[in-house]
């Protein structure tokens, strides 16, 4: 079985990184998840699982004749995590839209796909991810360059016939209970949990883990162990969601 | 001043223009530090640090010559430049953000460090796209706003829409 999500935000800064991660932990209880970094721009998702010195990354996999995808995933955490690299040089003989390849092959072998996206919506392989997903989690703060940034990137979503499973409200300090109740109204699917702002965050990312090896316990973990729980990821068929990767929104070739 | 952020790239870059753009088109709030050549060949400490505001760039400062706004700007010299990009959440933001000296207009780094005037107009407008829709509003006041959210929401379908021919996606649309 195998549901494959994008993690999204229409802006940089939300904590979606910090929430992939998260998130994929809180699932691994249950399901095995591999979380890939597919910002292959400005990747970050290195630094959140301690893989920082790590040699092959997804850049290595999507240049042309690269390493198969297995070189370039790693058991951290108890998931499996597939990190872009951070040079310029590999970022620029990547081609991204080899991605679609390589979900289609990780979601032949694992029950939750966790996709890290681009904070844009300005080209083509920064959509890819969202458009590859089953459902879409749109991570917001509680103000308004990320709320509205937020709907433009349900919109997309929506548009390119992938779900919303809900959003997170990450950062939120005190109660803020009348804007995610008034936000709902404009979100598809259910606010999945609202991540109080947190020194266990910060913390987390200097000692360069994530917040659920740095504190599994504090506020924040809890409420993106809520929000895992929420998801309830689908059962299907892995061959079938494998080949839906390889063929879809693929143009006929000319 | 300025509490440390999240690290999200660090590069030597000899054209800053494509970096400034990825910062505008993901709206990142955070800040970057950039060191001149003078630093790079070993030259003392002679970096800057330009903040960003929901990707726009908001202030200057130069840790060298310890001036701020557009003369910092002065200081930092042509490139290369060792460039580290780091997120910040927008209210860490806020308190250095106050101090008026070190403001830069929006369009000011595009033009000056990186010598594109397309760059700087489509800042420019950025800016004046955030203004124009509120920013200053409180996030309560927004969420009433169902006239100005269904505007987005249109918007942005249109622009997915018209965006999957050129992308490749036309099959998904629709699906």
């Amino acid at each position: 079985m195998v549901e494959a999500f994008a993690v999204a935000s229409g802006k940089g800064g939300t904590g979606k990184t910090t929430s992939t991660v998260a998130l994929g932990m809180a699932l691994a209880d249950r399901y095995d998840v591999t979380v890939v970094d597919a910002d292959t721009g400005m990747a970050n998702l290195l630094f959140h699982a301690g893989l920082a010195d790590v040699e092959t990354t997804l850049h290595d996999v999507l240049v042309e004749g690269g390493v198969p995808v297995a070189e370039a995933t790693y058991d951290r955490f108890g998931m499996s995590v597939v990190p872009c690299g951070t040079s310029l040089a590999a970022f620029e003989a990547a081609e991204p839209d080899r991605l679609r390849e390589v979900v289609a092959e990780l979601a032949a072998d694992t029950d939750v796909l966790l996709l890290d996206s681009p904070a844009t919506l300005n080209s083509k392989s920064a959509v890819l991810p969202i458009v590859l997903a089953d459902r879409v989690v749109v991570v917001l703060n509680p103000t308004v360059p990320a709320v509205s940034d937020g709907l433009k990137v349900q919109e997309y979503a929506l548009s390119y016939g992938s779900d919303i499973a809900g959003t997170i409200f990450n950062r939120a300090r005190g109660d803020i209970e009348d804007i995610t109740a008034k936000a709902d109204r404009y979100f598809e699917g259910p606010t999945l949990a609202t991540v109080p702002e947190s020194d266990a965050v910060q913390a987390a990312r200097s000692e360069g883990v994530p917040l659920f090896a740095h504190a599994p316990d504090c506020p924040a973990a809890d409420a993106f162990r809520t929000a895992a729980e929420r998801l309830s990821p689908n059962d299907g068929d892995a061959d079938a969601v494998a080949e839906r990767f390889r063929t879809a929104v693929i143009p006929d070739p000319p | 001043m300025i509490p440390e952020g999240e690290l999200l790239r660090s590069r030597v870059l000899t054209d800053l223009s494509p970096a400034l753009s990825d910062v505008l088109d993901r709206r990142l709030d955070g800040y970057a530090l950039l060191a001149s050549r003078h630093s790079l060949l070993g030259d003392g400490d002679e970096r800057g640090v330009i903040t960003f505001e929901a990707g726009v760039p908001a202030l200057a400062y130069h840790a060298g010559t310890d001036r701020g706004g557009p003369p910092a700007l002065s200081d930092l010299g042509p490139p290369p430049y060792q460039f580290e990009l780091y997120a910040l959440e927008a209210d860490a933001l806020e308190f250095p953000h106050r101090a008026d000296e070190l403001r830069v207009r929006p369009g000011a780094v595009a033009e000056r460090l990186a010598d594109d005037p397309a760059l700087a107009d489509r800042t420019r407008e950025a800016a004046g796209e955030a203004v124009g829709r509120g920013r200053e509003d409180s996030i309560e006041a927004f969420l009433e706003n169902e006239a100005a959210i269904e505007d987005i929401r249109q918007s942005a379908r249109e622009e997915a829409l018209d965006r999957a021919t050129e992308w490749g996606f036309a099959d998904a649309v629709g699906e």
